[in-house]
């Protein structure tokens, strides 16, 4: 039990010191296997993680696809202009 | 573009007719000069290098200031590896002088991602030409459309040869 709250108390701090997502936004060019090719190759997902962050961008209009530190999310919005997506960064909470 | 193949060395092989290959050759250009040359405000180049920031303008510009060198370089180098690989594809068949002849066009794994990458700034820039904001919709300027299409049908040939 005290490994359980000690597990939480780490997690929380960790999420208190990275309010910061990229998001990728649903545009009418980028092919759909195209995005599910650059979120394989680049962030490493498995194919059926890609295709469901691809199919919620497609679908919605757009999809967290990473969350973390301001300046890492910087680097990954960098790469994803890189391959031609419409990326921005945003934090998660006011 | 047809009879794409992913070799035993996962090399992306294709036969691409000369016409089709001098149609990319020019593109790729045109996309340089674009990126290294931009007409002052040119929309597709914020498309290109979009706002990082949606709601924060000084964050934007901040970001931009230490990306764009280095986004641009990527861009033209990715450009500069399709007009490469197209020349050095093309250049044993322009001696044989065949009318529509192919030439066998051969890429390593980089090479496929930056036609790919070099492809979608291409289309992102014929989008924005032809006023295509929504899925699905179609422009009427059919010789630009068929060449938009075009470009999308060999991008997603690349995609599937390689995942193949």
């Amino acid at each position: 039990m005290a490994q359980t709250i000690e597990d939480t108390r780490v997690s929380e701090s960790t999420a208190i010191a990275t309010p910061w997502v990229t998001i990728v936004h649903n545009d009418p060019v980028n092919l759909m296997s195209y995005v599910t090719f650059v979120f394989r190759s680049y962030f490493g997902h498995p194919p059926a993680e890609a295709e469901r962050l691809m199919l919620q961008v497609h679908l919605t209009g757009r999809a967290v696809v990473a969350t973390g530190p301001r300046e890492e999310m910087e680097r990954h919005v960098e790469a994803m202009h890189g391959y031609g997506l419409w990326a921005t960064l945003t934090r998660t909470d006011g | 573009m047809r009879e794409f193949r992913l070799e035993a060395d996962e090399t992306v092989a294709a036969l691409i007719e000369l016409d089709e290959a001098n149609v990319v050759r020019d593109l790729a250009n045109q996309l340089t000069l674009l990126l290294t040359e931009p007409a002052e405000g040119d929309p597709a180049l914020l498309r290109l290098l979009p706002d990082a920031y949606p709601d924060d303008a000084a964050s934007s510009t901040e970001f931009r200031r230490y990306t764009h060198d280095s986004l641009i370089d990527r861009k033209v180098a990715n450009a500069s590896t399709v007009i490469e690989t197209l020349d050095a594809a093309t250049a044993a068949v322009d001696a044989a002088s065949e009318e529509h002849a192919s030439a066998s066009l051969r890429l390593d794994r980089d090479q496929a991602i930056a036609w790919l990458t070099t492809l979608t700034d291409i289309r992102l820039t014929l989008a924005n030409r032809l006023g295509i904001i929504e899925d699905d919709q179609r422009s009427d300027d059919v010789v630009l459309q068929d060449l938009y299409d075009w470009l999308g049908f060999v991008q997603n040939a690349i995609v599937e040869t390689l995942e193949s």
